[in-house]
């Protein structure tokens, strides 16, 4: 009997049913689909950290092991249980051996026996260490497709020509590309020698890896080694401590994803919220009649708990299986940022996560209607009015053990607690400001000096009992701003980096001039070239307060700790302009006092004053400069600039190469390269307009993966305005067959049913332009300092489809109700 | 002078594949200004027949005529402005529109007219029926015979040329149902309108110009008590 009461129970509402087992569904999508492709990536990419980072003790640096840590390092590989090899990874150009052809390459040096973790698989299914032999290559598989070579074909790098041995196809120490400049190309560090590219000064990543038998020892010699080490210049770490790109990239994609994901549970919440809700009030009747009957509220509560864990263990299984799908949905989205070896499945793990997930968020969003039974008298069989709900102490205690409840869950979901608190705690001033905001404007509304009688009828409509209005205006706002402020940022990102790119801004940028190299340079690619110096230098300390490592004041993920280019001139850029100190340098100063001029980005990010004292370490040579002026740039980041300016006299005799900044007809950038390459080997040539390009490739893809998710918390929004007009149903039967029994046609009752509806577009979309400009706004100045332009059209546009498809949507749900005859109602009303 | 004329209706209703009669054939002339009660016990057709004689509902077979208009097969949106100026409806529930005051719902059936005169003609009824003063109260701030008043405003507010009521006073105390029915039977007189009045109460249908019994659906009798 129970069982089949549920049923028909069910049956009866089945459109209430439908929407919340939809909305326990949709909850559950995105946040069982990232999870599950999450620990896929993981597993796939990053789950493995000594294969990723390729040795137990890692030993980083730019420039040849210093005295102290070579000798620590020679100790350490004496001993019996520690294997150890080195690796040199630097850019540069390679050429076809016709020298028509060139690229920018990710070129790594290594020596025999790397990988000591992980693994280079071949393309021929060979060991690296057979094939990479002396003379020969291994290249990615882009190498070949971009320079139109095979394998077996000559490959020039610097002064050496090698043969392509063959080709890679999967790298675990660098298992994505999107972080390069260029493909990936292997050879012996025999070779390396041969090459000519690693000169003085040449910006190059020295590592040395190391593999210990007793893992126990692994801290122990890090720490050893790291006491040995240059503070600031060399960096000892293990494989659990060392950072990666990767890692980090993906985690923070992930994070943000899992932000989305959890905002489109907490709208489709709401939504379960309504519908069952409106499941409610049509049982309300049924309720009484059970109550006059002699049931205790217990058994109601029993009966409709058991009703709800059906309908939601219903809504979880499709939400997991449709999560599962959307997973193998994501490789596609994902196609270029990840690499082949990503299998995506569903473990156990996965399913019971999401199915107790599921349940967590039903439990809070049905709480409070659920409560609500034990409010239904067995006196509503004699009057047909709603019950009123009270706003009981037990409703409070209920509401916020719900809320610890939830706010647990969520910051679980996002593995951060204050982000967590955040997110929470922004929703709620969201949705709260918009239903204020919503609330205020039909109280406006209602005070219009006789407006039409549709529009009236439709205000008194979107104020009658029951309606939710403010809770469906909350979350189709909250949802619309959330998509609108990504477009926008989106656009404006490529607006100020990608499209923007300035037709006179240079376009090939070329490092690693060497300073014998520069009357050739010139000569080839024209006198009136300029030639910047660079001084790879340390800061050390500010004002003798030296700079701990440890302590990384960020900025834009920037620190101070890392090394700076220095650059020496008398005069500032076309685009710079000195905002503190008067002149870029103090007149009259005694030749032995360095003077520095700092620009105002890095400034900000150390605190840096007008007469502060600077040291720097320039390669092992300490230099103390006081800071003559704070500069500012007036263009944008495409043209050359330096964050540490001296007067040359003080930097001349420091190893330095040099930097030329380029303007070519975007035509003949390759000819040019070619070039160059062809006469310098040595210097390294990036085709500027080509890496922004592929830069607003990634930024498109990114912003789709984000919008495809974010569209889930519309589809959220869109089943809360189907089941307000469920919950609001007999209300709005009622005033269909009054309307029509005082002789309305189906014209009047369409019209109040579209201004009704109009006017909730109109509010979610004016609150979702307000808040989704508002959030783009603050993104944009305060977060990536970036112009932002308001993209009035885009968002009209935007707000105008808003507004069409609630129109349209409330339109299509009234339907049903605008056909009836009113003979039929007037009985049951 | 024939306002209404129902010739050979029938309603069926289809229940789980079973057609079930409610109404068997019907025939009923009403004249103007005639004050007509359609008396049954519960369950009898009664308020089925009233929905089908002010086109609420549609019959299953024969004809409606309403003011020398044939409405049978009128399509939902010819009936309303029929429903609008030619007919008034008076129900047991009252129905009044719950997010209107007093005022604002007499008004609705003259202001769907397009009336410039909506609200001095409400005003003037709510006036008649002593209700002047709550003009601005919800309908659920009015006593039950208070809703009534207000509904019976509403139905005339356009001055039909018929009024349909169906159990006016089935929701209402004695004193309260004293009331209503003094009030339906003097605006009846002043405006000279014909009222069509569904109800079960034996002193009621002792008020009116003509009784017509229904019992199972069919009419069973018919007399005239002032006769």
């Amino acid at each position: 009997m129970k069982w089949r009461l549920i049923f028909r129970d069910i049956v009866h509402s089945r459109s209430q049913a439908t929407v919340f087992v939809l909305c326990v569904a949709l909850s559950l999508v995105c946040i069982v689909a990232i999870n599950s492709f999450r620990n896929d990536v993981r597993q796939a990419i990053i789950g493995d950290a000594r294969a990723l980072h390729g040795g137990d003790i890692l030993v980083h640096s730019h420039y040849p092991d210093s005295p102290g840590l070579a000798g620590a390092l020679e100790e350490i590989l004496t001993d019996e249980g520690v294997d150890g090899l080195r690796t040199w990874e630097f850019y540069s150009v390679v050429r076809r051996a016709d020298g028509k052809e060139s690229l920018l390459a990710g070129i790594k040096a290594v020596e025999a026996g790397y990988p000591l973790y992980g693994q280079v698989e071949l393309l021929s299914g060979g060991s690296l260490a057979t094939v990479l032999k002396p003379g020969q290559v291994v290249v990615a598989a882009a190498v070949l497709e971009r320079l139109g070579l095979e394998q077996g074909d000559q490959l020039l790098l610097g002064q050496s020509s090698f043969t392509i041995a063959d080709v890679i196809s999967r790298e675990s120490l660098r298992p994505v590309d999107f972080f390069n400049f260029g493909p990936r190309i292997l050879l012996s560090a025999d070779d390396l020698p041969g090459t000519e590219l690693v000169q003085g000064s040449s910006r190059v990543h020295y590592q040395t890896l190391l593999r210990l038998d007793d893992a126990q020892r692994i801290d122990e010699l890090a720490a050893l080694l790291q006491a040995r080490a240059i503070p600031g210049q060399e960096r000892v770490s293990t494989y659990a401590t060392a950072g990666s790109n990767i890692k980090r990239f993906f985690d923070n994609l992930f994070f943000f994803l899992s932000l989305v994901a959890v905002f489109t549970m907490l709208l489709a919440g709401i939504g379960m919220q309504s519908s069952l809700a409106a499941l409610l009030r049509g049982k309300e009747r049924s309720m009484a009649i059970f109550r006059a009957l002699g049931a205790t509220s217990a058994f109601l509560l029993r009966h409709y708990l058991l009703l709800v864990l059906f309908l939601a263990t219903a809504g979880a299984v499709i939400g997991i299986g449709g999560g599962l799908l959307l997973e193998r949905l994501f490789l596609n989205l994902f196609a270029t940022l990840l690499p082949d070896n990503v299998v995506v499945g569903a473990s156990l793990a996965d399913i019971l996560e999401g199915l107790g997930l599921g349940l967590a968020v039903v439990a809070f969003f049905t709480l409070l209607p659920l409560s609500s039974i034990r409010e239904v008298k067995p006196t509503a069989v004699f009057n047909k009015s709603v019950v009123r709900r009270r706003n009981s102490r037990e409703r409070m205690v209920l509401l916020a053990c719900g809320t610890f409840l939830l706010g647990g869950l969520v910051i679980r979901q996002l593995a951060d607690l204050q982000v967590g608190l955040s997110l929470m705690g922004g929703i709620l001033v969201l949705v709260v400001s918009i239903a204020l905001l919503t609330s205020l404007l039909l109280s406006l509304l209602a005070r219009l000096p006789e407006p039409p009688l549709a529009l009236r009828q439709a205000v008194r409509s979107l104020l009658r009992p029951g309606n939710a209005t403010r809770s469906i205006v909350a979350t189709l706002a909250s949802a619309f701003s959330v998509l609108l402020a990504i477009y926008l940022l989106q656009d404006n990102l490529q607006r100020n980096y990608i499209q923007a790119y300035p037709p006179d801004a240079p376009n090939l940028f070329c490092l690693d001039i060497q300073k014998d190299q520069r009357q050739g340079f010139l000569q080839l690619v024209g006198e009136d070239v300029e030639l910047f110096p660079v001084i790879r230098a340390r800061l050390t300390a500010i004002n003798d307060r030296k700079i701990d490592p440890q302590v990384r004041p960020e900025r834009r993920g920037d620190s101070l700790t890392r090394e700076f280019n220095l650059s020496y001139r008398d005069d500032l850029q076309g685009d710079e302009e000195v905002i503190a100190g008067g002149t870029l340098y103090q007149p009259g100063r005694p030749d032995p006092q360095a003077q520095v001029s700092v620009l105002d980005y890095v400034a900000k990010l150390g605190k840096i004053e007008v007469g502060d004292r600077l040291s720097f370490n320039i390669q092992g040579v300490p230099l103390t400069a006081e800071v003559s002026s704070i500069r500012s740039r007036t263009r944008s980041m495409l043209y050359p600039f330096f964050y540490f300016l001296f007067p040359e006299q003080f930097l001349q005799a420091a190893p330095q190469t040099f930097f030329a900044a380029l303007a070519v007809e975007p035509g003949a950038v390759s000819a040019l390269e070619n070039r160059i390459v062809n006469a310098f080997p040595n210097i390294s040539t990036i085709n500027v307009s080509e890496t922004a390009a592929e830069l607003g490739e990634m930024v498109n893809r990114l912003a789709v993966i984000v919008a495809f998710l974010a569209s889930f918390a519309i589809l959220a929004g869109a089943l809360i305005l189907v089941s307000s007009v469920l919950a609001t149903r007999l209300e709005r039967i009622r005033e269909v067959v009054h309307y029509k029994v005082l002789g309305a046609g189906s014209g009047f009752v369409i019209r109040v049913f579209f201004f009704e509806n109009l006017l909730l577009a109109l509010f979610s979309a004016g609150s979702a332009v307000l808040a989704g400009q508002a959030a783009a706004w603050g993104l944009c100045h305060f977060l990536l300092e970036v112009p932002y332009p308001p993209e009035p059209v885009a968002t009209f546009g935007f707000a105008l489809a808003m507004v069409g498809m609630v129109v349209a949507l409330g339109l299509l749900s009234s339907l049903g109700i605008i056909r009836r005859r009113p003979a039929l109602y007037l009985r049951e009303l | 002078m024939t306002i209404l004329v129902c010739d050979k209706v029938e309603k069926d209703y289809t229940l789980d594949s079973r057609r079930i009669r409610v109404l068997g054939t019907v025939d009923l002339v009403v004249a103007k200004g005639e004050f007509v009660v359609i008396a049954g016990s519960s369950g009898s057709g009664k308020t089925t027949l009233l929905s089908i004689l002010s086109g609420l509902d549609r019959p299953s077979s024969g004809r409606v005529v309403i003011a020398g208009k044939d409405i049978t097969d009128l399509s939902e949106d010819q009936l309303a402005p029929l429903r609008n100026t030619l007919t008034g409806f008076v129900f047991q529930g009252f129905h009044l529109i719950p997010s209107l005051n007093a005022l604002e719902n007499i008004m609705f059936p003259a202001e769907l007219n397009h009336d410039p005169a909506a609200r001095s003609k409400a005003l003037d009824l709510l006036e008649q029926v002593g209700l002047a003063h709550r003009q601005t109260s919800f309908p659920e701030q009015l006593s039950g015979g208070e809703q009534q008043r207000v509904a019976i405003c509403r139905a005339l507010i356009n001055d039909p040329a018929i009024v349909f009521a169906d159990e006016p006073t089935g929701n209402l105390d004695s004193e309260n149902s004293r009331v209503i029915v003094d009030l339906l039977l003097s605006l009846h007189r002043q405006r000279r309108m014909t009222l069509v009045m569904a109800t079960h109460s034996r002193s009621l249908a002792g008020r009116a110009d003509r009784i017509i019994r229904i019992h199972d659906g069919q009419i069973v009798g018919e007399e005239r008590p002032g006769a």
